[in-house]
């Protein structure tokens, strides 16, 4: 009901909106009009920052407006643009979570890059060679370019090196392994009788970092989260992924060095910012909260392998929705060109702390500098070289979500590890299902 | 108080010849037609914006795909049974169950409690109950990013004070058997004072010769309370608890930012379901049927209530 009726008026102003402002376009004279929908998933100066670089491209492209429009959080802005697809008035670009691209492929709402990438007289290859290969696995599906990376992150290991010194570990040479860390940590836990007044590692767990961070530790294990080839496999009951959870479960229940219970993201940057933790596993996107804030000394690692070193990518691609005029489609696709350029997506690292998808971009003379003052910043450039696409799948969050309220219950000791993932993946097999039903299933 | 309640009237029923049925009907038609009128303008946008988001949700309950890229077709009551087969839903509707009793009653008693207390106005009295009705100026939605670092693991401001008392406090939000019971408390500190204004409200119509007698009769302070104020009291409490449970059903705007319904469902209550299934699972017609289910549930629970209560107001 209260959505619904929200819906409504939305919709209804937006249709408003959007008849008045096509009515010019229809005459043929003056500039395209198009609009960019824009999440701003970490902290709230993106939103002016996003300003900044639509009026500097405004200004350089006189036969195009382009209007930013600030629509919340990832999951928000797929409900937005749904909605705007729905109600026929499609935004021109979204700049989506690179994780909801094949959902939204599956359901037809995206535009094919392929001729766009064609009429600029280059190939794929070349295209796609400006970015991180890491990247290349969430914009390409069924050998079609849909997305165009454009802000990304990795996870990583933060450690508070006062601490680590404090202990009598060298914050210099970080742990490289499971063993390592679970030494580390252990040395790290300070304990008062029953109550323990300093963690020795804070791994979060709400919905969507706990799906990440599991493919971040079952990937460091050796294994897969899902199959990068075909949206309708994960793969939860695997030996892998039941080592990454044991490994975890472990960290709370038998070694006690990781805080019970099921820790959102805010609360474990708190909890190591205040000192309560020592170390962290967290998204390079947190690197300027943690820069601005941490009144101590703090290094950035790798994160530890026990197989092998791999880390899930996270982070959001530019997309044009299905369903657009040939002229807007035109005009938001030499938008997405533009702030994809290195210079731009340089611009873009630096205001944020995201990494910049375009290689060159680290060629620039602007963000050597900036490199070589923010030291920490580079990690999570060279933690790339291993990392590998973020899990998608058909109906990604509710599949995802699947595990995620197994693993919860595990990290409160309601259930094994083992019967977590058996319950799992029965789950994500049955949401899963309509869309094999309609693939691999169907037969002739 | 001693007055009966009125009998109802026994009304004449002696059927009339279907002509003079209709006659009267038009008769009847013509004189409310300047009341028809004066409700036109609110009847075109509630058609607009209440009724016809109603028709498409019913609309939209009977269609479903059967696999991604199939065509939407019409399934009957399907979606309907799908959601009662859901264990998500019958987990939410359970969840909802016990966050409307466990946040009615609390916040009703204490409702209650603060305007008994603070019946009489006066500089102190009328402070506090400022002070009580604080709560509800601030939005939901602010209030529950202020508990989110309240609640904070180890850190937080209650872990902080009760840290020092016991050695070893819950996950408040990550633990599934305590996160529900914290969602409720914001619940109840946000409403009792939403509440409080309507007993002040209902106090005010307690008759003071009553009280004047029965205070002359030698009834203490409880028999009082027990025999005077709360049945003067009855319609207030059966209006607040209409509110309170409705309130349980609609507000769901801590759940969406401090726990999305988790960890592993523990918070799930039945408006974030719906919202789950439109939006994360992108299921219109599971989330439509769901949301005729409890509009169902809801206006039934209100009639109900209405009807005792005019049942009520008809007495004395």
């Amino acid at each position: 009901m209260l959505f619904s009726r929200r819906l409504m008026l939305g919709l209804a102003m937006a249709g408003t909106l959007a008849s008045a402002l096509a009515f010019p376009a229809l005459a043929g004279e003056g500039p395209t009009e198009i609009d960019l929908f824009f999440p701003v998933p970490v902290d709230g100066k993106l939103a002016r920052d996003m300003g900044t670089l639509i009026k500097e491209f405004n200004e350089g492209h006189p036969d195009i407006k382009a209007t930013a429009v600030y629509t919340g959080s990832y999951d928000d802005t797929l409900i937005k643009t749904r909605a705007a697809i729905k109600a026929g008035k499609p935004p021109s670009a979204v700049i989506m979570s690179a994780n909801f691209l094949l959902d939204m492929q599956i359901e037809n709402e995206l535009t094919n890059l392929d001729a766009l990438i064609k009429a600029d007289g280059t190939t794929k290859e070349q295209f796609l060679g400006q970015f991180f290969p890491a990247l290349q696995g969430n914009a390409v599906i069924n050998r079609s370019v849909y997305g165009v990376p454009f802000h990304n992150s990795t996870p990583l290991l933060y450690i508070n090196a006062d601490k680590a010194k404090e202990a009598g570990l060298d914050p210099n040479k970080p742990p490289q392994t499971w063993a390592e860390l679970t030494d580390w940590a252990k040395k790290l836990t300070k304990r008062d009788g029953d109550k323990v007044t300093q963690w020795g590692i804070a791994i979060p767990c709400a919905y969507d970092y706990c799906g990440w961070m599991m493919e971040t530790l079952t990937m460091s294990n050796g294994g897969r989260y899902y199959n990068e080839e075909f949206g309708g496999e994960v793969y939860y009951d695997t030996p892998s992924m039941l080592g990454a959870l044991s490994w975890w479960n472990d960290l709370i229940y038998k070694h006690k060095v990781h805080a019970p219970g099921a820790t959102p993201g805010p609360a474990v940057s708190t909890s190591f910012i205040s000192g309560n933790a020592a170390m962290m596993m967290l998204s390079t996107g947190s690197l300027t909260y943690v820069r601005d804030n941490a009144k101590f000394a703090y290094k950035v690692a790798f994160i530890p392998r026990n197989v092998r070193n791999a880390v899930p990518i996270g982070g959001a691609s530019l997309i044009i929705p299905a369903g657009l005029d040939a002229d807007k489609q035109k005009a938001a696709w030499t938008l997405i060109k533009w702030m994809t350029s290195p210079e731009k997506s340089g611009w873009w690292s630096r205001a944020t702390g995201y990494f910049a998808p375009n290689m060159a971009a680290y060629k620039t003379p602007e963000m050597v500098d900036f490199l070589n003052k923010n030291p920490d910043a580079k990690t999570a450039v060279e933690q790339l070289d291993v990392a590998k696409p973020w899990f998608a799948t058909y109906k990604t969050v509710p599949v995802r979500k699947n595990l995620e309220d197994e693993v919860m219950l595990v990290l409160n000791g309601k259930k094994q590890p083992k019967e977590a993932l058996v319950a799992a993946q029965k789950a994500a097999d049955e949401t899963l299902k309509p869309y094999n039903a309609e693939t691999s299933l169907k037969l002739p | 108080m001693s007055l009966a309640e009125p009998a109802a009237l026994p009304v004449a029923t002696t059927a009339a010849p279907r002509l003079e049925v209709i006659r009267r009907f038009t008769t009847r038609f013509k004189a409310s037609l300047p009341a028809y009128l004066l409700l036109l303008p609110s009847l075109v946008f509630l058609a607009l914006f209440t009724y016809g988001a109603m028709g498409r949700v019913v609309l939209d309950a009977l269609y479903q795909r059967a696999t991604p890229k199939a065509p939407l077709r019409f399934v009957g009551l399907d979606n309907v049974s799908a959601v009662l087969a859901d264990p998500a839903f019958t987990g939410a509707v359970v969840n909802n169950l016990i966050y409307a009793v466990g946040t009615a009653v609390p916040s009703i008693a204490l409702a209650l409690l603060f305007a008994l207390a603070l019946a009489r106005t006066h500089a102190v009295s009328s402070a506090l109950r400022a002070a009580l009705f604080l709560p509800v100026l601030i939005p939901m939605v602010a209030a529950s990013a202020l508990f989110m670092f309240i609640f904070l693991p180890n850190v937080g401001l209650l872990d902080f004070y009760i840290g020092r008392l016991l050695p070893v406090l819950p996950n408040w939000l990550g633990d599934p058997d305590v996160a529900l019971y914290a969602i409720m408390v914001i619940t109840i500190w946000k409403n009792a004072g939403y509440y409080m204004l309507f007993f002040l409200a209902g106090l005010q119509a307690v008759p003071e010769d009553v009280m004047e007698a029965a205070h002359l009769d030698g009834a203490g302070p409880y028999m009082r309370l027990r025999h005077i104020i709360l049945p003067e009291l009855k319609p207030t409490f059966l209006f607040v608890i209409v509110i309170a449970t409705l309130n349980a059903v609609t507000q769901v705007d801590h759940v969406f930012v401090m726990t999305q319904g988790g960890p592993s469902n523990s918070t799930n209550l039945v408006l974030f379901y719906i919202y789950q299934q439109a939006v994360e699972h992108y299921d219109v017609g599971k989330a439509s049927a769901a949301t005729l289910l409890t509009l169902a549930a809801l206006m039934s629970l209100t009639a109900l209530s209405f009807r005792t209560m005019a049942n009520r107001d008809g007495g004395p």
